[in-house]
Formats: C-alpha cells, sequence, structure tokens
C-alpha cells in the first residue's frame, strides 16, 4: 500500500512536468502555428541562470534565486520570439519547425562553447530536497510541491484564458489570426503573450528539474522536450487540455513500466513507451482530444 | 512509366560528376583525402536517401539516421568473423556469435531487414501528417537509440562494435552514391513522384484528382529507407567500428543542415548542400582543435561544428527557407537559359 502511494506520487509529480511542458508547446503551437524545437532549451538557459547568479553573485538564498530562475526563462522565450520567430511567422510549418530545431542546436553549442561540456551545478534547494510523512510514507517536498504548482498553473492559465481579454483574445488566434486582427487586437501582443506564459511554465517546470538534478549541462533539455512533445501528441498536438492529459498519461505509463519491468529490461522502457505511442496513433491519429482537420481548414 | 528524358540526363550529370570526382580522388588523392571523400559519399547518400522522403512528401524526417544504424549494426553482427565475436559477443542471442557471412551477403539481408522495419513503422507513419509525423520520426530514432545502447548482447551495448571487415571500396561508394542520385531523380519526377508532390502543396486538391497520398507516402518512405540501409551498410563496412553514437543527433543534424541549405525539394540542391557542407564542417573541425592560423594562436573551441550547423538552418530559414536551389534541379537551369536565349532570338 505504501509502496503504491509512493509510486502513485512519482507518477503525478513525473506527470506534472510533462504538462507543464506540453502546455507550454501546445499554447505557441495554437495560437501561431510553430513547433517549438528550443523548448527544451529554456530549461537550460533557466539552470544558466540559475547558476551564473549563484557563483558570480553569491546568492544562494532560494527566495531570491528561484525567481530569477523563471523569469530569465520567461525573458528568454520573449527574446527568442522577438530574434528567432518573427521571421517565420506566417510561413509553412515545416519551415517554423526547423527554425526552432536550428536555433535549439545554436543554444545548445553556444553553452558548450562558452560554458563547457561539463555539468554546473546549481545551488540546491535544501528545503525541496527534504521528506515529509504522509502517514507512513516518506515523500520528497520537491514532488508535492510539484503537483501542487502544476495544478495551480493550469487553474491560473484557465482562468487567464477565459477571463483576460489577451488571454480570449489567445484562444481566438488559435482558430483565426486574421479575424483576431480586424477586431483591433495587435498580433504581437497576443504572440508575446503566449511565449511569456510558455516561458513562464517552463521556467516552473526548470526549477523542479534543476531541484532533481543539481546540475545544468548543454543538452539536458532534450529528453524533457522529446517527452513533452510525445504527451502533446497523445493528447492531440495543440489542443490544451490534450497537453495536460497527455502529460499525466505519460507520467503514469513511464512509472508504471519503471516498477513493472524486470531489471535487464529496464533500460528498455522509453522504446516500450514510444512504440506504445506508435500504436494508439495507429489507432487513432489525431490522438485523444485531437481533432481530425476538415480539407481546406487551417490545420 | 515514362520519365522525362530531361530528368533522366540531369541525373546522370550529376551522377557522372561523382563518378569523374570520384576517380580523380582514387587517382591522385592522399589517403587521408580518400578517407574524407569517402565520409562524404556515405553522407551524399544518406542525404539523397533524406530527400526521397522529406523532399516529395514534404514531411520533416528526423528519423533517418536510425535506418542507417540498423542496416550497419545487421552487417556488423553478421560480417564480423567468428574470432572477434567469440570474445566481443560471445552472449549473442539465435546463436550469431557462431555466424559469419560474406559481406555482400550481410549487406542484402541488412537491406532486407531495414526494410521490415520500415514497413513496420511506415504503416504508422502514412497515417500522420505535419507536425505528428515529424515527432513520430523523432521517436523512431530515439527508440532505435535505445535498443542498440541496452540489447548489450547483440549490439554490445554503449561500447563500440569493432572488428568488421573493411572491405568497402572507394569504387563500391561512388557507384552506390550515383545510383542514389539517379534513383532519387527518377523517382521525383516520374508519375508518383510527382503525384506526391502536388499532395504535399495542396492535400484537398490531389485527393479530389485521384491521388492516393498514402500509397504514394509509404513509398517514398520505403525508397529513403532503401537508400539509407545503403549508406549505413557502406558506412559499417568502411569504419570497421561502429557505435550506438554513431547513428544518432550528431549525424541528424550533419544530413538535415545538409538538406535544408541546398533545398529539400530537389535533388542537385540536396547534392549541393552536402558539398558545401561538408567543406564548411572539415574547416570547423579544424578550426575546433585551436590550430595556429597566421600566427594567430586560437583557442580549442568545442562546439564550433555544431554552432556551424544550426547557424545554417537558423539562416536558411530566415532568408531562404526552400534551400539555394528552390525546387528547381541542374536541368532546370540549363532549360531556363535556352528559353531566355531563345527569347533573345526570337526579338
Amino acid at each position: 500500500m505504501n509502496y503504491l502511494l509512493q509510486q502513485a506520487i512519482n507518477a503525478m509529480s513525473l506527470g506534472g512536468e510533462y504538462a507543464l511542458l506540453a502546455l507550454g508547446l501546445a499554447i505557441v503551437f495554437s495560437v501561431m502555428g510553430l513547433v517549438n524545437f528550443a523548448h527544451g532549451d529554456l530549461i537550460t538557459v533557466g539552470g544558466y541562470a540559475m547558476f551564473l547568479v549563484a557563483t558570480w553573485l553569491g546568492l544562494t538564498n532560494p527566495a531570491l534565486l528561484l525567481p530569477v530562475g523563471v523569469f530569465s526563462v520567461v525573458l528568454f522565450a520573449m527574446f527568442l520570439e522577438r530574434v528567432a520567430f518573427k521571421p517565420v511567422r506566417g510561413a509553412p510549418p515545416t519551415t517554423g519547425m526547423l527554425m526552432a530545431f536550428g536555433v535549439s542546436i545554436l543554444i545548445q553549442n553556444l553553452a558548450l562553447l562558452f560554458v563547457g561540456t561539463r555539468p554546473k551545478p546549481v545551488p540546491t534547494m535544501d528545503f525541496l530536497m527534504t521528506n515529509i510523512a504522509i502517514g507512513s510514507v516518506l515523500v520528497p517536498v520537491v514532488q508535492i510541491l510539484e503537483t501542487v504548482v502544476t495544478v495551480v498553473a493550469i487553474m491560473l492559465l484557465v482562468v487567464f484564458l477565459r477571463r483576460t481579454t489577451i488571454g480570449m483574445a489567445m484562444r481566438a488566434a488559435a482558430r483565426d489570426v486574421a479575424t483576431v486582427r480586424l477586431m483591433g487586437v495587435r498580433a504581437d501582443r497576443v504572440v508575446a503573450a503566449a511565449f511569456a506564459i510558455s516561458g513562464l511554465l517552463a521556467g516552473l517546470a526548470a526549477i523542479f528539474i534543476m531541484a532533481r538534478r543539481g546540475a545544468v549541462d548543454p543538452f539536458m533539455g532534450f529528453t524533457p522536450v522529446l517527452k513533452a512533445f510525445v504527451a502533446a501528441v497523445i493528447g492531440g498536438f495543440g489542443s490544451l487540455p490534450g497537453a495536460v492529459i497527455g502529460g499525466f498519461a505519460l507520467g503514469i505509463a513511464e512509472v508504471t513500466l519503471q516498477v513493472m519491468l524486470p531489471e535487464y529490461m529496464a533500460g528498455f522502457r522509453d522504446a516500450f513507451i514510444f512504440t506504445a505511442v506508435g500504436v494508439l496513433l495507429l489507432v487513432r491519429p489525431q490522438g485523444i482530444l485531437g481533432q481530425r482537420p476538415d480539407f481546406g481548414e487551417k490545420s | 512509366m515514362t520519365i522525362p528524358k530531361r530528368a533522366l540526363v540531369g541525373a546522370l550529370v550529376l551522377a557522372l560528376c561523382i563518378v569523374v570526382v570520384g576517380l580523380l580522388v582514387a587517382t591522385f588523392a592522399a589517403p587521408y583525402h580518400q578517407r574524407l571523400f569517402f565520409t562524404f559519399l556515405i553522407n551524399l547518400i544518406a542525404v539523397v536517401g533524406l530527400q526521397v522522403f522529406m523532399g516529395n512528401s514534404d514531411i520533416t524526417h528526423f528519423g533517418h539516421v536510425g535506418f542507417m544504424g540498423i542496416s550497419a549494426y545487421v552487417v556488423a553482427i553478421l560480417a564480423t568473423p567468428i574470432a572477434v565475436k567469440r570474445t566481443a559477443l560471445a552472449a549473442a542471442p539465435f546463436g550469431l556469435s557462431t555466424v559469419e557471412v560474406s559481406p555482400l551477403l550481410a549487406v542484402a539481408i541488412a537491406v532486407l531487414i531495414t526494410l521490415a522495419v520500415a514497413f513496420l513503422v511506415g504503416l504508422m507513419m502514412v497515417r500522420q501528417t505535419g507536425v505528428p509525423a515529424a515527432i513520430a520520426t523523432l521517436a523512431f530514432l530515439v527508440v532505435v537509440h535505445v535498443v542498440l545502447v541496452n540489447w548489450v548482447d547483440l549490439t554490445r551495448g554503449p561500447r563500440a562494435f569493432y572488428g568488421i571487415p573493411v572491405k568497402a571500396t572507394l569504387g563500391w561508394a561512388v557507384a552506390a552514391a550515383a545510383f542514389a542520385i539517379v534513383l532519387a531523380r527518377v523517382f521525383r519526377d516520374s508519375k508518383w513522384g510527382l503525384q506526391l508532390r502536388a499532395s504535399s502543396e495542396d492535400l484537398a486538391a490531389a485527393s479530389a484528382v485521384g491521388v492516393r497520398v498514402r500509397k504514394l507516402r509509404f513509398a517514398a518512405w520505403m525508397l529513403s529507407a532503401f537508400l539509407m540501409s545503403i549508406a549505413g551498410a557502406l558506412f559499417a563496412l568502411f569504419v570497421g567500428t561502429i557505435g550506438p553514437k554513431s547513428f544518432y543527433f550528431d549525424l541528424t543534424f550533419l544530413t538535415l543542415a545538409m538538406l535544408i541549405l541546398g533545398g529539400m525539394h530537389s535533388v542537385t540542391g540536396s547534392v549541393l548542400g552536402c558539398v558545401i557542407v561538408s567543406v564548411g564542417v572539415e574547416v570547423m573541425r579544424y578550426l575546433e582543435s585551436g590550430p595556429n592560423v597566421a600566427g594567430l594562436d586560437l583557442p580549442e573551441a568545442f562546439g564550433l561544428t555544431g554552432f556551424f550547423l544550426g547557424l545554417i538552418i537558423v539562416l536558411s530559414m530566415t532568408f531562404r527557407p526552400s534551400g539555394l536551389t528552390g525546387a528547381d534541379e541542374v536541368d532546370d537551369f540549363w532549360h531556363r537559359r535556352r528559353l531566355r536565349r531563345a527569347d533573345v532570338e526570337v526579338a
């Protein structure tokens, strides 16, 4: 029983991490049709920002370090939108995707050139790594917080998308950008808001990933972003509720397999999961919540 | 099936260029440069193979290198001498450590196995479009890598697989590259290639006039996997030592950058991109090692090659999303020049 509870919390926190990242991908995709391959590198950038602040300014107080991590990611996401993704706005999806792919390679190799291959330590936030007891189970604070933060972030996002003008404009833009512009909303602001939110979600995820790993290296962003992509595809690419469902489904599947696979098969976990996703897509090509675009519709 | 004569001539001219350069390299170049040229040819086959699927169907393919890996490992497992396998691969399943076949037979089996895998993956791929399809190809690459790294008994896992007979000759590689170019060009300008390209531009219109999009996409997928398997087999038989890392992101980035720079809708473009990026990467590798240029002691700059590839992709997408050649082939350039000259004469 205790073991089950432990693993359930594992699954929820991992699922939460994937959901945060997949949501960020889905928001940007729904608003401007961009498949942001550089999303994972936002995590890396957040990690390096925390590393630099901690080593150069000597700031290791978590109350200061955590906001630095999150906001550097938000700023960097908006910066990327300005310099890299504005030129490909309105271009075919392939162009945007390859652009983001190139940007991702650039960021990774810039980090390699200027910071080096070796992982750099990010000050561990001790309070995140302590355990608390639930009943007779010891659970790391980071896992509880991750699940809670994910749920709160998703709820706030729903309120934002439904109650604020810019949020409604973003939802409208997902359907028809031209009409949104005719209504007098500036496309630039909508896209910037989408990137800011996706950066914020990635920043939150970055904090938890850093707390777990304790170090940052140039290529660490790839695995999370791949998982987030897969989660988004499972849920239905571009659908926000789909991204959340896909994220949690992937997290639960991973933890379940981790528990069930015999040790000598454990390394094959991701191969099993991706193959299963492939089979799922064979049965339901549009994902769980996705809708098949009709011919002639924007897809 | 009718292929426009102009397309055939264009393909043969490109192939002839490769053959002539190959002859020159074989006769005059130093062994080190011959090796460089060999690597270039393998990359060329891979880029052309990638073009067959990506250029005609307009679906981004991140998993092509996975097929290369499968093929290279099958060749390695089958063709490596038993004496080597007895120590390196003692626990191989299916009694494979006691089997040794000739390299040629190994290549044939490798191609068949790769095609069988491509068939299964292709069943799923053709039902996807756009972004999910691209991500599925990336997931495929990761699956191949995970299996290569974890199936230690069969592949030696993350450690290098050594002792593969180095039987590939420059002549074979040149022939394979020329063959790949002609095959890709014939497919592109065949009825099927044209239909597939039409469907990538306007799915609704193409379907309305009776183009069977899924079948054609599948055909392009299989043809692409076929060329990748040849590239992989040549790689294994040329290098003699392979590892899972040989068929992962580095090679994916490299071949994608080549294709994107040259122009993915044209076979000529993919050859051109391959030439330019190969030269560029060699220069970057040289600079990366921290050489002494004109009395200037440059620092070691690890990551310069990757930076260069990323920059190529970003700049191409910003200024010339369809690549250097666009959708033009080499014969299109001549043809247009001839038309222009004819216009002048009429005037």
